[in-house]
């Protein structure tokens, strides 16, 4: 019996800790609907590789490879049958809102990116149908439309969301709005989402300090952040100079140790040609000096 | 004098020996060119560097043979311009092996290339920051130095031998013509032979010192566990030393032996040479503590993971006989007088060499197995480095080039100088006057 228990136990230990993987991630049932509204094309999926490539693939590996980051909880392949029968809608909350290790992505890649990933995996999916986007299309949130301005007294950036109904455009009131602005990597959202008022309106401070580029440019979005899907998301974004004008030459751009031959340091260019061309001098003085010797003759 | 002639070029001709050993040089060559050529045809693959251990037997072996050539420096440059006189029968000895060795080490760094065709991109988009630019500078001007400190001295001795030595093999009677320059010992002609040998011993010595100190900066330039080390550049200067005095008294023994040259080559000289040895060995071993004792007390992560691995891990056995056999018991052993004698010393002397060698080895692959991100994801030969019998064969080609190169220099041209040996006795080597 303790025989047995011992050839088992590295089977309960492995069962326990694949069961472990991720026990409470739970998508919300309302969200687990949430379907893509247009059809998966070969051309998205590429579009998907590319952004999964970049983004998915140091923890997840390759789909199909089974060559995933050996870590606690493992990330898994992606391309396996555990992910293959969730939803659509599951994937997308997994992807969207992420689960510490795996980071968020609702700030990082757009719904459409967060889409062409999901795309793309299901080109591993064997037997993957995808939800008909035409006969689902009545069942999705309010069509809305976003506008964004920059008030300069107060300043604070101003969005505007209007819903789009049959009847022609209706204040939309309530709608979550998120602000964020364009960095290298992603987006950094500038405050908690708030809610559209009455009119449709949501006013949000505009922190004087951050920095711009040389004329204070920034890319300023805004988004509707609806998490129950009764909304469709709908973005806008805007190259505003409100920003603090902001001249940092790229790190490549001025002499230095790291840059390229053509913007080496100047002291470094000096000494080491000078170096050269002393040793050298004297070695081509003396291998003349020397052929020079054959002339002198014994007097 | 005809006496002296006769003695230090009385091995200058082709014998049987010659033919023997120079064909056995020759088959080994050839067989491991054909290893090369597995490479060039196959690429990098065939030996057993990858990814994360790219540098393996070829850049421990480059190392080791630019440490090696470092010795003609000490010798000629810095006994020699202090006034030490019992250096000059050694002094030619010391200059061949840093001429064989620095060409080779160009060689090395050509075989650990993927694509050597493409060598010339190394100069075309060199780069003034990068050290490997650097490094290929000073090689190359340390190996012209040291060609020259070789060939200059030898003009005396080639018109001498081409006047004098009746024995000198018929073929080589025009090469010795065109390299003695029609010397016959004129004043002015002395006058300019002395002096420039006299700046060529004073440049060496910067040269001599950052060709290692470059080659050092290859690793300390990084910050990789065991690398990232202010002291790489004296440590790699001193450990230089203790290999080239070791090969210098291994070939003064050979060379005491089949060229007859005890009268030349006597006991005092392997006393002063052992003493050499230990004066460096115990420098390298100071340099050591140093390496080993001061991040070992401060214990950072990545220097813990690298030491254990030296000292009790993967690369424990190899490490302590190095230290051990390889330094410490051959530093307590020539203390005294009766092991600096020829026999016992080159045995020394050849344990030392091939520590020198594995120490190479432990600086360059230790560090490449122990990144600072985890090794993951990779088949386990890219964890391991396992030297593969192609790249042995290859390493091995590198030591017979070297050879090859020593015996013709030794074999064609008198191994001590002639000229000075006879004014040392007072007498005129290109009059015919009796000893």
């Amino acid at each position: 019996m303790k025989k047995l228990f011992y050839i088992l136990l590295p089977v309960i230990i492995t069962t326990l800790r694949v069961e472990a993987q991720n026990p409470s991630w739970v998508v919300p049932d309302d969200q687990k609907g949430k379907i893509c509204l247009v059809r998966f094309t070969s051309d998205m999926a590429k579009q998907g590789e590319v952004i999964y490539l970049k983004n998915c693939q140091s923890c997840h590996g390759l789909p199909t490879k089974k060559n995933f980051a050996s870590i606690q909880p493992s990330p898994g392949d992606l391309s396996e049958n555990k992910v293959g029968t969730q939803k659509d809608g599951e994937l997308f909350y997994r992807i969207t809102t992420g689960k510490a290790p795996m980071p968020e992505f609702r700030n990082i890649l757009t719904e459409d990116e967060r889409w062409s990933v999901i795309s793309f995996l299901r080109s591993f999916h064997k037997g993957y149908v995808q939800p008909d986007p035409e006969k689902m299309a009545a069942s999705i949130g309010k069509r809305i439309k976003l506008s964004m301005t920059y008030d300069t007294v107060k300043r604070r950036i101003l969005v505007k969301a209007v819903e789009l109904t049959s009847d022609g455009p209706v204040p939309a009131k309530g709608a979550e709005i998120v602000v964020f602005v364009k960095r290298y990597f992603g987006n950094m959202q500038l405050t908690d989402p708030k809610p559209t008022s009455e009119n449709g309106y949501a006013g949000f401070e505009w922190p004087q300090d951050l920095p711009g580029d040389k004329s204070g440019n920034v890319i300023v979005g805004a988004r509707v952040n609806d998490p129950t899907g009764n909304m469709q998301e709908a973005i806008v974004s805007d190259t505003l100079a409100i920003g603090v004008p902001t001249n940092k030459p790229a790190l490549t751009d001025t002499r230095a140790m790291w840059s390229t031959r053509d913007k080496a340091p100047v002291w470094m260019i000096l000494i080491y040609t000078l170096a050269v061309i002393v040793v050298w001098y004297f070695i081509i003085y003396i291998l003349l000096s020397v052929v020079d010797m054959r002339k002198i003759k014994q007097v | 004098m005809d006496l002296i002639i006769s003695d230090l070029s009385h091995h200058i001709r082709l014998n049987k020996g010659f033919f023997l050993w120079m064909g056995f040089l020759v088959l080994a060559f050839l067989a491991c060119l054909f290893a090369y050529t597995r490479q060039l045809k196959y690429g990098l693959g065939v030996a057993g560097i990858r990814d994360y251990i790219s540098w393996g037997l070829y850049i421990s072996n480059f190392v080791f043979f630019v440490a090696s050539s470092l010795i003609g420096m000490l010798i000629s440059a810095v006994l020699g311009l202090i006034g030490m006189k019992w250096v000059q029968p050694i002094t030619r000895i010391a200059e061949t092996i840093a001429v064989a060795f620095a060409a080779v080490a160009g060689l090395v760094i050509v075989m650990d290339m993927g694509r050597p065709e493409r060598l010339a991109y190394v100069f075309l988009y060199a780069r003034f920051q990068s050290p490997i630019l650097w490094d290929v500078t000073v090689i190359t001007t340390y190996f012209v130095i040291s060609l020259m400190l070789l060939m200059l001295p030898m003009i005396p001795d080639m018109a001498v031998l081409y006047k004098r030595y009746g024995s000198l093999p018929s073929w080589l009677k025009p090469v010795y013509k065109v390299l003695s320059l029609n010397w016959t010992d004129h004043p002015e002609q002395n006058r300019i032979i002395h002096r420039s040998i006299y700046i060529l011993l004073i440049l060496i010595i910067p040269a001599a010192l950052s060709i290692h100190t470059v080659t050092s900066w290859l690793f300390a330039l990084t910050v990789r566990p065991g690398w990232d080390s202010t002291i790489f550049g004296p440590y790699f200067v001193s450990g230089a030393f203790v290999a080239g005095s070791a090969a210098v008294i291994i070939a003064m023994f050979f060379f005491r032996k089949n060229y007859r040259l005890k009268d030349y080559l006597t006991d005092l000289h392997f006393n002063n040479m052992g003493k050499v040895l230990v004066l460096v060995a115990f420098v390298y071993l100071y340099f050591n503590i140093n390496e080993y004792l001061v991040p070992g007390y401060k214990l950072k992560r990545a220097d813990a993971i690298h030491l254990r691995e030296l000292m009790s891990g993967h690369f424990a056995v190899m490490f302590w006989l190095v230290q051990v056999g390889g330094l410490l018991i051959p530093i307590v052993l020539m203390l005294f007088r009766k092991m600096r004698k020829p026999l016992p010393l080159t045995l020394i002397s050849v344990v030392v060499l091939i520590a020198a060698w594995f120490k190479r080895y432990l600086i360059v692959v230790p560090t490449m197995a122990h990144p600072f991100l985890p090794i993951q994801h990779v088949p386990d030969n890219f964890k391991i480095y396992t030297p593969t019998l192609t790249e042995i064969a290859i390493t091995l080609l590198s030591f017979i080039l070297v050879l090859i190169i020593i015996t013709l220099i030794s074999k064609f041209f008198p191994v001590i100088p002639v000229v000075e040996t006879a004014k040392e006795k007072g007498l005129d080597p290109l009059k015919s006057n009796e000893s």
